[in-house]
């Protein structure tokens, strides 16, 4: 791609791709501490998680700021307005991350004093797991400008609602069985919500990437597989 | 946005062009141009200096007939009818394709002779038709609550954005088909230029319009179609909406952005 002729110009893109490619790692670190916290029941790690995610906050408003102020002086065209646009869907998705596991952390600490049942931590693991895994290709997928390596991520999301419905399920017979259960199984259940969340804006920057490359939206329907909202397990 | 639900391929031609060269002298200007001017549709023309777009806007009218050496080939159909012919008369057919200039150019005459001289010169019309007719072009071209009270002073006292509507009125007057605006607001104010557009929106409904203008936002704004030149070929030519978001060809996107040469 050739140089824009005003140099500062280019600066102004080149800095709003390195504020996003902040903002991303400090995402997946949050994402992953969330986590840990989970794991370890570990109350520091909690309150590193909500600082983090004040400095995620912060990078939200300055890119904001940049992009009006970009859109106000250069009358972005073409790749550049899908560029400066993108950036803006990407910074609030990456900000609602940010939120999600913050929130998962908040729960580590109320049932910091439980005992957690392994099998269901393990698929929480999992899906977080996943959820970073996904995180972590589409922002390079941005980076890197790559369409395709966007629509994979687009499509593997259908992995990460599979793995939310079994232990929706899970859970829900885990509570059946013993209502002493119900406290630590719901804010599970949170958790494992939050982390389907986490996939779904991931989603999203998914399909920013693919406009923001190929100047047209991904055309299929997303595969939607979350079906909780539907789902009873009947007593009998 | 209109034109994206009406689809710009059911849209009548007005103005078709097939086949067109150009040659100054020897030297080819415009090389196997192809491309419809849609009815009552702005079109803009876009593309560096001397990529061949005023050139272009220049055939319309038959404009280069006054230069030696100047000649086009190809077609040019008008409702179907090919005006660069040898049998068109060119005289009609300025009068059915005006033209609006860069620079205003008021006649040094009265802001009332300015626009009833044209149409003195195709019709044989009343005095008091003719001041309404007067008072009609200046109302459309948003210039009448300006000099209503000052008919009979010079079309040259006005201020140039003033001027520029003035011309726009004169050419309303003879009643064109098309008209052709090349440049028309770079040398006026923001202002002004914001009235020229104002305008440009609304001859729309009654006219087809063609614009060249090096303001690429102003050309985002204006028009509904939008043609890319370049070196003299017609690199481009979709909605306006496409070409400003996702232009095709990376020349027209290097263009737009900024990224050329």
């Amino acid at each position: 791609m050739n140089e824009h002729t005003v140099k500062s110009y280019e600066e102004e893109l080149a800095l709003l791709d390195k504020k996003i490619a902040q903002m991303g790692g400090l995402a997946e670190q949050l994402l992953g501490q969330s986590l840990e916290a989970l794991e370890r029941r570990d109350p520091k790690v909690a309150e590193e998680v909500v600082l983090s995610d004040r400095m995620i906050d912060n990078l939200e408003r300055e890119i904001e700021e940049q992009v009006i102020s970009m859109v106000a002086r250069r009358q972005p065209m073409a790749d550049d307005l899908r560029h400066i646009m993108g950036a803006l869907r990407i910074t609030t998705d990456l900000e609602r991350i940010g939120d999600l596991a913050k929130n998962i952390a908040k729960r580590a600490l109320a049932i910091a004093d439980e005992s957690h049942p392994k099998p269901l931590m393990s698929g929480i693991r999992h899906m977080v797991e996943l959820a970073l895994h996904q995180l972590k290709e589409v922002l390079d997928a941005y980076a890197e400008r790559d369409a395709d390596k966007a629509l994979s991520v687009w499509r593997n999301d259908a992995q990460i609602d599979a793995m939310y419905n079994s232990l929706f399920r899970e859970l829900l017979t885990y509570m059946m069985e013993d209502p002493r259960n119900i406290g630590i199984s719901t804010h599970l259940l949170f958790g494992a919500k939050n982390i389907e969340r986490v996939g779904d804006h991931t989603t999203n920057i998914a399909e920013t990437v693919h406009f923001l490359v190929r100047g047209f939206n991904i055309a299929d329907d997303r595969p939607k597989d979350d079906q909780t909202s539907s789902t009873l397990i009947s007593g009998s | 946005m209109n034109l994206m639900a009406a689809g710009a391929t059911k849209l009548k031609e007005k103005i078709s062009i097939r086949g067109l060269n150009f040659y100054y002298g020897d030297n080819l200007a415009l090389k196997d141009i192809n491309m419809p001017l849609y009815d009552r549709q702005v079109t803009a023309f876009i593309g560096p200096s001397g990529c061949g777009k005023s050139t272009l806007l220049r055939v319309l009218n038959r404009m280069y007939d006054l230069y030696p050496n100047q000649r086009a080939e190809g077609e040019v159909l008008l409702d179907g009818d090919d005006i660069l012919s040898p049998k068109q008369d060119v005289n009609l057919l300025r009068s059915r394709i005006g033209m609006v200039f860069q620079k205003p150019t008021p006649f040094p005459m009265t802001i009332y002779d300015n626009i009833a001289f044209g149409v003195r010169l195709y019709e044989r019309i009343a005095k008091s038709e003719l001041d309404d007719r007067v008072e009609q072009c200046l109302r459309k071209a948003a210039l009448w609550g300006e000099v209503a009270d000052k008919l009979h002073a010079s079309g040259l006292s006005l201020s140039g954005g003033q001027q520029q509507r003035l011309c726009i009125a004169r050419t309303v007057a003879i009643r064109p088909d098309i008209i052709l605006f090349d440049e028309p607001c770079s040398a006026l104010d923001p202002i002004s230029t914001a009235r020229i557009e104002e305008l440009i929106d609304e001859l729309k409904q009654d006219y087809t319009i063609a614009i060249v203008t090096h303001n690429m936002q102003q050309a985002a704004r204006v028009s509904q179609m939008t043609a890319f030149m370049y070196l003299g070929e017609l690199v481009e030519f979709d909605e306006t909406t496409k070409i400003f978001t996702s232009p095709k060809e990376k020349r027209t996107q290097d263009y737009i952005t900024g990224r050329f040469g």
